[in-house]
Order: structure tokens, then C-alpha cells, then sequence
């Protein structure tokens, strides 16, 4: 549970650590997988590498990644899985050294693919697992397949599911089928499956913006590893824009009605959330604040909140937010103490910060004040604070953080139970002709709803 | 047996737990006198998944009901709901004993005995064994009894529930020291309620289409031929909106209860309706379209798998008297025209008996007063009903249940 102090020498630049601490590799599985990563064009971060695995050699063949790996030559003869999940696990169980090659030394491994398929159902999990037994932290973005691909595909990208939620830090699954709630409707399908890889990909880029980009308040690693320390549970992640004159707002509007924050199977509430911000040189502290206000209070996650923020020079009048959060499994932990978010502290610390990368007396003036989303991603009580800039948290500052942090506050209307866990959460699956009933029709069947 | 007798008829429902109290007199008379109503928690499409809180619920509704009949319950009814519920038809053929092939009473015995005499799975328990016409000689008959032939046939729709669930609801009631006399399942119970004789004798399905479930039951020819649960109900729509809409379920809620004519109306073209939006972010204004469009698939996917699975049993063009709507969510709008879209026959509201005092008479009292109907029917003699439900014997049946120790 203790920090690693990663972040220590913190003095320097922050891309400078990364090089040494930081190594992150993003992988794309199968068919959907490797298209997705394809596109990404990531070569604009340092240290961020990517690879591709797949059975299919043709497949392989065509992407453009400089690191190409072909599993199960004996399993499938370089041919793809045809959509069995068995010959993918088969084949990425044949080829454990190439997959353990291809993982490397990474210790922040991003895993994409289309769940559904042979590959992307069978191996992915085996990778996110070798992974996972290298130390890595592991992120898996999968892709759902749509309700009209049948059951079969259904049932494979299920299973998958379950036994990535086992191994990985942190799943994020979208469902195929939003992608036509958000698509114009004459979208081909190539415009729909480019949304799905801009959601993962603008998820992954924010994630490592927060890593290597110097900003307003950096995360480091230890604080990403933080907020994905309890598996199993449900995640939430959710992307908004806002450009014009009101681009603040217009970017939280943008995130609240993200359509990936409005799944049946999304959580509505976080008990960790990491929220990072990209704005352009004209990005206010009052700006930052407000938006935190309004991100906590929407996720009810306001004493686990963790904020990154960058400036991107070449934006300007424009705003993005990415958030990302963990949930405990089953356990529904801060049902009643809900901290109203005070605004004050952050601005000051973050100002300090802004000009000196970080030290410890920062942290202290913060730590004596009440905080909302200071206090650290672990259960309060035990470790408390944690700063926005995240530099590891000495002992002695937690017991302040427990004693001021721990003042109750009521005022607050809490969310309700089955806001947060989605509403049929805790009842079986309702299966019909191989259908969740549960599941909103509309969304099932790709009506479209405009809003 | 013609001292009045108060009975409980309790229905544990996902939105909320109806108790009503009724005092039966002589000759099958009965008065309702009290009525407890509290909203649900620790249910979900009709089942239990909090037993304590159910409780709780529960409690407090009995306690309600039992102030306002100053009285106390004596004989409890409760309903049962739940996607565990199943049936199947189960026929017996039996031969007619005697040479001169007139059937007799052990005759009847013997076939009624074999029909329903199915062995169950071990965690499965019978609900209700509902008779349809015997079959003398492939000829249907009511009373064989004393007829002449040679083959004598009849089947039962048996009604199975999951022996865990059903203990849940039985536990609860017992948790107060209350005795459940009997469970009726919620499709047979309002059916009763809002299904006339004849109706049932020319063909009809009722579906109650409540808050986590729609259970629904066909009549032909006077009885029971098929009945059915699909765990879907008004709460889905409400997430539906609340997804759909990217609006929080309360607001979803209310946008469904006021959907009126009003809203639609309106709103042919690109209307919007205003609301209230997510907090801090202000209003919002939504396109009756889009509301209109979720609630239009949902509704028209519940009626589909009504209709695919009543069809495999009795094809539902062929039910003359229609198709009647009860429960909560057959207040919803423009839901009649949805369900005679699917169903391709007329679609009406149910209404309940106009002696049926105000404050219980709308839809969403069918089941609680359907069980009425049912525990005066236990407590007349073994008398067959018109609609051919016979119960087993309710003292077998709750020995079953309590022989697992609650």
C-alpha cells in the first residue's frame, strides 16, 4: 500500500522520469485490436511504444506497426481463429516467450481489442495475464460486439470479460452498440469503428499526457497505480470537448453526456477517479476548480479524486476532459459521507506548483485544509492525503489529513443505491433468445436517439 | 364454517408491497377493510434480493393494513412473481376400467393423479396444477364422470417456482409469525381480477405488466391454457429513459408517469418538452421524439416475447376477446395501441368491479385483489372453479415449504 516514491526526483522534468520510470507499451490483440492501435499515431509521445499481436498473418501483414508478433503458427497456421476463443487462447498459450518479448520491460502495458472474436476473446486475456505476472500495471480498452452479432460472439466477449477483470488493473469496455446512438446516420461503418479507436485512443493518450506532459499538476505513476489498486470492480471512463467562448462548460456538458458514461453496464459512481484536463494556454486555476467541483459531485468521488492537468500550447478556447474511474467490488463504501468540495486550497497550491514542480511544503499548507480530492485514492482513514501534483505522501502528513479531513458534512443530498451501481445491477442476467432484456432496447437494436 | 374470517392478501411487488385486508362472511362474501402500502426495497423484477429489508417493507405495510381494519390477519395469500417461475402441460391417458366403459370416479382419479405426479428437479416445487378439459375419446368434456368411452385424457398446466424464492417469500411472511395459507402466482391472480367469464370462455390473455415484471396468463375456452413471466417491466423503461436520455432516474421516472397525451400531441414535428437536467448543469430540453422512440422499442420488444412465446402454445390471432392490460405500467400512454400493433388483436385497460372501493381500484391492485378471490375459493369446498384453477391442496403445499426449516 505504501508509495514507492517514485516520484521523488521530481526536481527534473517530468518526461525525464518517465524515461527512466515509466515504460509504456500499448498492444493491440486480433483483428479490431491491431486496426485500432494502427491508428492511433502515438509516435508523438516518448517512450510510448506500440506493438501489434495477432494468429493472422495477412492480417499482420498490412498493419503498419514496426513491432509485428504472430502467435500460434501451430495452432492456427498464420491463419486467423475464425472466430474461436478456444484456438486464440490456444495460440497465445503456445507463444508465451514471443508475448513475454513483446511486454518486454513495460511496466504500464495498454491492451486494445474487439471482443467477440477468436483472438481478441481467447489470447487477450492470456496476455493481459503474462503481463500482469511481469509486474506490469495493465489497462485492457476492449471493444463489445454488437447485440446483432449474435450470441455466440456475445457469449465469447463475456467470458473475456470476466477473466480480464481478474487480471487486469483496469478493464474499460465499449459496447459496439453506443456507436450507434453517436454516429450521424450515414455513418459507414468505417466512421463508426474510427469513434471506437478515437475513444480508446484519446482514453490512452490521457492517460499517458498525464504521465509524461509537464502541467499545471502532474500524476505520476504511483498515483495511476493507485487509482486502479482494487480489480474486479466496475469502471467508468468518459471523454468531453468544449470549444468557443464557454469551452469550460461546454467541455463538462460534452463529458456528462458522453454516451460512455451512460451504459447499463458503466458505473455511475467512482471510488477512484482520475480526471485529466488538457486546455490551451488560456486554462484558468478558477477554470480547473470549477471543473473539479463538478466532476467530483457528479461521480460522488469527491475525497478520491485525483487531477491532472496540461496545457497544450497549441490549443486554445478549447478544453478536454478524460476521466476514468474504479469502483470497489460490491461494496457501496461512502453511501453517507459525502465532503461537499471546497475550492479554496487548490489554488494556491497549484500555483506554487505551476512555477516549482512539486516539492513537500506544498503539501503541507493543503493538507491542513478540508480537502475534497486530496485526500489519497486508498480508503481514508488509513492513508489520507494526496496531493494533486501526487508526490508520494509521508506518514505524518496522513494523520493530519484524517483529522481534517474527517469532518462530517451533511448537507448533501447522497446519490441514490441503485444510481450508483446501475440500476439492475444485483439481479441475475435476463436472458431472452440470447438478449439482455436489461439492456435498453433501443441500445440493443441501434435506434438511434437524438438528444 | 360460516364465522367471518379475516384474510391478508399480500403482494410483495418491486415497486412496493400492497397489503389488503378483507373479512370474509357467509357465501363467499367479502369485504375489504384495510389496506398497507409501502414502497419496496430489497426486490428486483419480483424477486427478493434483500431479504432484511424486504422485510421491513413488508412489516410495515401489514402493520398499516392491520391498524386501519383494526384487526389481525388470520389467513395470508401472497402472490408470486419472478423470472423462476416456469410451466409445462402435463398429460395423462388413462383407460377407462370398467366394461361397460362408462368412466367413473376412479377413473378421473387415476388420470388427474398421473397428470400430476411429474417429478420435479430437486429445487423446483408445484405452485399450481391448473386442469384443463378432460378428453374422452379425443371428445372435450367437463364432467366424464358417468359418460361413456374408453380413453380418457387430461392435462394440467403445472406451475413451477424455484424452491429458494419461494421460501423467500414465504419466510418473510413468516417472519412475523403469520402463517401463508397459500401462493398464487400474479398472472393467474389478476387474471381473475379483471377477466370476465366470458372472456375467458371466447379466449384472452391478460397481462399485468408491473414495475420489475410482466406476467401474463391465456384463457380459452374457460381456462387456463398457458401463463408466463418476462422479468420486464416499468423499471426498465425508466432506465431505458434514464440511459436514453442521459437523464438520472428520478427525473426519467416522472418523465414516464406525466407522458401524456399532452406531450405527444404536441409534438408532431420536432418538438421538445423541457426539464429539469442533471444537477449544476442546468436544463435541458428533450425531443418527444426520442422519448417516444425508447419507450416504443421497449414496449413493442415486451409484447414480441409475449407473443413468440404464448404463440408456440395457442396462437394469439385466435383469442377473440382480445387482449386485456393491468398493473402499475398499463398506465403508461399509447400502451394499448403498442400492444394491438404487436398482438394484431383488440387491446383494452382491465377494470375492476365497481364495488371495488377508490382507493384500490387501479390497476396496480389487480394481483393483491385477485388473491381475494382465490382464498375464498379455498375456503368454499373443493369445488371446481369456473376458470378450472385448482389449487392443490394448500396445507400440502405449505408443508413442503416449511419442511425446509425456514
Amino acid at each position: 500500500m505504501e508509495n514507492e516514491n517514485f516520484s521523488q526526483p521530481n526536481t527534473y522534468f517530468a518526461s525525464d522520469i518517465a524515461g527512466e520510470d515509466v515504460r509504456v507499451k500499448i498492444i493491440g490483440v486480433g483483428g479490431a485490436g491491431t486496426n485500432a492501435v494502427d491508428r492511433f499515431h502515438f509516435d508523438v509521445i516518448p517512450g510510448v511504444r506500440l506493438a501489434a499481436i495477432n494468429t493472422d498473418a495477412q492480417a499482420l501483414a498490412s498493419s503498419l506497426l514496426e513491432e509485428k508478433v504472430m502467435i500460434g503458427r501451430g495452432v492456427t497456421r498464420g491463419l486467423s481463429t475464425g472466430g474461436e476463443a478456444d484456438l486464440g487462447r490456444k495460440a497465445a498459450l503456445s507463444d508465451r516467450d514471443k508475448i513475454t518479448h513483446v511486454i518486454g520491460s513495460a511496466n504500464l502495458v495498454f491492451l486494445v481489442a474487439g471482443l467477440g472474436g477468436g483472438t481478441g476473446s481467447g489470447a487477450l486475456p492470456v496476455i493481459a495475464e503474462i503481463a500482469a505476472e511481469r509486474g506490469a500495471q495493465v489497462i485492457a480498452f476492449v471493444a463489445l460486439p454488437f447485440t446483432m452479432e449474435g450470441n455466440r460472439r456475445r457469449q465469447q466477449a463475456d467470458d473475456a470479460l470476466r477473466e480480464l477483470r481478474q487480471v487486469c488493473d483496469a478493464v474499460i469496455p465499449i459496447p459496439n452498440d453506443v456507436l450507434l446512438q453517436d454516429v450521424a446516420d450515414n455513418a459507414t461503418v468505417l466512421d463508426a469503428f474510427a469513434k471506437v479507436d478515437s475513444w480508446i485512443s484519446q482514453g490512452i493518450r490521457s492517460i499517458c499526457t498525464m504521465l509524461f506532459n509537464t502541467g499545471m499538476i502532474n500524476i505520476d505513476f504511483s498515483t495511476l497505480k493507485q487509482a486502479f489498486i482494487s480489480r474486479g470492480g466496475k469502471t467508468l471512463f468518459g471523454l468531453g470537448k468544449g470549444t468557443g467562448e464557454d469551452y469550460a462548460k461546454n467541455a463538462l456538458k460534452d463529458l456528462f453526456m458522453c454516451p460512455l458514461l451512460h451504459l447499463p453496464e458503466s458505473a455511475t459512481c467512482a471510488d477512484r477517479l482520475l480526471v485529466n484536463i488538457i486546455g490551451g494556454t488560456d486554462l484558468s486555476l478558477a477554470q480547473v476548480n470549477e471543473i473539479m467541483e463538478m466532476i467530483t459531485e457528479k461521480f460522488n468521488s469527491s475525497d478520491s479524486t485525483v487531477i491532472g492537468a496540461v496545457v497544450d500550447e497549441r490549443l486554445n478556447q478549447t478544453l478536454e476532459i478524460c476521466v476514468i474511474g474504479t469502483t470497489d467490488i460490491g461494496g457501496h463504501k461512502r453511501a453517507v459521507r459525502p465532503n461537499p468540495p471546497s475550492v479554496k486550497p487548490r489554488i494556491e497550491v497549484v500555483g506554487e506548483e505551476f512555477g516549482s514542480n512539486t516539492g513537500e511544503p506544498e503539501k503541507q499548507t493543503e493538507v491542513a485544509k478540508p480537502q475534497e480530492w486530496i485526500p489519497g485514492l486508498e480508503k481514508a482513514g488509513e492513508k489520507g492525503a494526496k496531493p494533486p501534483s501526487s508526490v508520494s505522501v509521508h506518514a505524518s502528513k496522513l494523520a493530519h489529513a484524517s483529522k481534517t479531513g474527517g469532518i462530517p458534512q451533511n448537507e448533501f443530498s447522497f446519490v441514490q443505491k441503485e444510481e450508483q451501481r446501475g440500476f439492475f445491477d444485483k439481479t441475475e442476467r435476463n436472458l431472452f433468445e440470447g438478449q439482455d432484456l436489461d439492456v435498453p432496447t433501443y441500445l440493443r437494436r441501434g435506434i438511434k436517439i437524438t438528444l | 364454517m360460516n364465522s367471518s374470517k379475516i384474510i391478508g392478501a399480500i403482494e410483495i411487488g418491486t415497486s412496493k408491497v400492497v397489503v389488503l385486508v378483507g373479512e370474509s362472511a357467509a357465501h363467499g362474501k367479502l369485504r375489504i377493510i384495510g389496506k398497507g402500502e409501502c414502497a419496496s426495497a430489497g426486490v428486483a423484477k419480483g424477486e427478493i434480493t434483500d431479504f432484511k429489508l424486504a422485510s421491513e417493507c413488508v412489516h410495515r405495510a401489514i402493520v398499516e393494513a392491520e391498524q386501519m381494519a383494526n384487526a389481525k390477519i388470520e389467513h395470508v395469500f401472497i402472490a408470486q412473481t419472478g423470472k423462476h417461475l416456469e410451466s409445462f402441460y402435463n398429460q395423462s391417458t388413462v383407460t377407462v376400467m370398467s366394461s361397460d366403459n362408462i368412466v367413473r370416479r376412479t377413473d378421473v382419479e387415476r388420470a388427474e393423479k398421473d397428470a400430476k405426479s411429474k417429478e420435479l428437479p430437486q429445487n423446483r416445487l408445484y405452485i399450481h396444477h391448473i386442469r384443463n378439459p378432460f378428453l374422452l375419446d379425443d371428445r372435450v368434456v367437463l364432467g366424464p364422470v358417468g359418460m361413456g368411452g374408453k380413453k380418457l385424457q387430461v392435462g394440467y398446466w403445472c406451475v413451477t417456482g424455484d424452491k429458494n424464492k419461494i421460501r423467500d417469500h414465504v419466510g418473510i411472511i413468516g417472519g412475523f409469525g403469520m402463517r401463508v395459507d397459500d401462493m398464487i402466482i400474479s398472472s393467474l391472480a389478476s387474471g381473475v381480477m379483471v377477466a370476465s367469464a366470458d372472456e375467458k370462455k371466447s379466449g384472452v390473455i391478460v397481462l399485468d405488466i408491473g414495475s420489475g415484471t410482466t406476467d401474463y396468463a391465456v384463457y380459452r375456452d374457460g381456462f387456463v391454457v398457458y401463463c408466463g413471466v418476462v422479468p420486464v417491466g416499468g423499471d426498465h423503461l425508466t432506465n431505458d429513459l434514464s440511459l436514453g436520455l442521459r437523464i438520472n432516474r428520478k427525473n426519467a421516472e416522472s418523465l414516464k408517469v406525466e407522458l401524456d397525451k399532452a406531450f405527444i400531441d404536441k409534438s408532431e414535428a420536432e418538438n421538445r418538452i423541457w426539464m429539469i437536467g442533471d444537477k449544476g448543469i442546468g436544463e435541458r430540453n428533450i425531443p418527444v421524439q426520442s422519448i417516444v422512440k425508447i419507450i416504443n422499442a421497449r414496449m413493442e420488444e415486451l409484447f414480441n416475447i409475449v407473443l413468440k412465446q404464448v404463440n408456440v402454445h395457442v396462437p394469439v390471432r385466435e383469442l377473440s376477446a382480445g387482449a386485456i392490460l393491468t398493473g402499475g405500467s398499463s398506465r403508461l400512454y399509447g400502451i394499448e395501441q403498442s400492444a394491438a400493433d404487436v398482438f394484431g388483436i383488440e387491446v383494452r385497460r382491465g377494470q375492476h368491479p365497481e364495488w371495488i372501493s377508490k382507493d384500490i381500484e387501479g390497476p396496480e391492485y389487480s394481483t393483491a385483489l385477485g388473491l381475494f378471490h382465490y382464498a375464498l375459493t379455498a375456503q368454499e369446498s373443493n369445488s371446481e372453479r369456473d376458470d378450472g384453477a385448482q389449487k392443490q391442496k394448500s396445507a400440502g403445499f405449505i408443508k413442503k415449504i416449511l419442511n425446509f426449516k425456514l
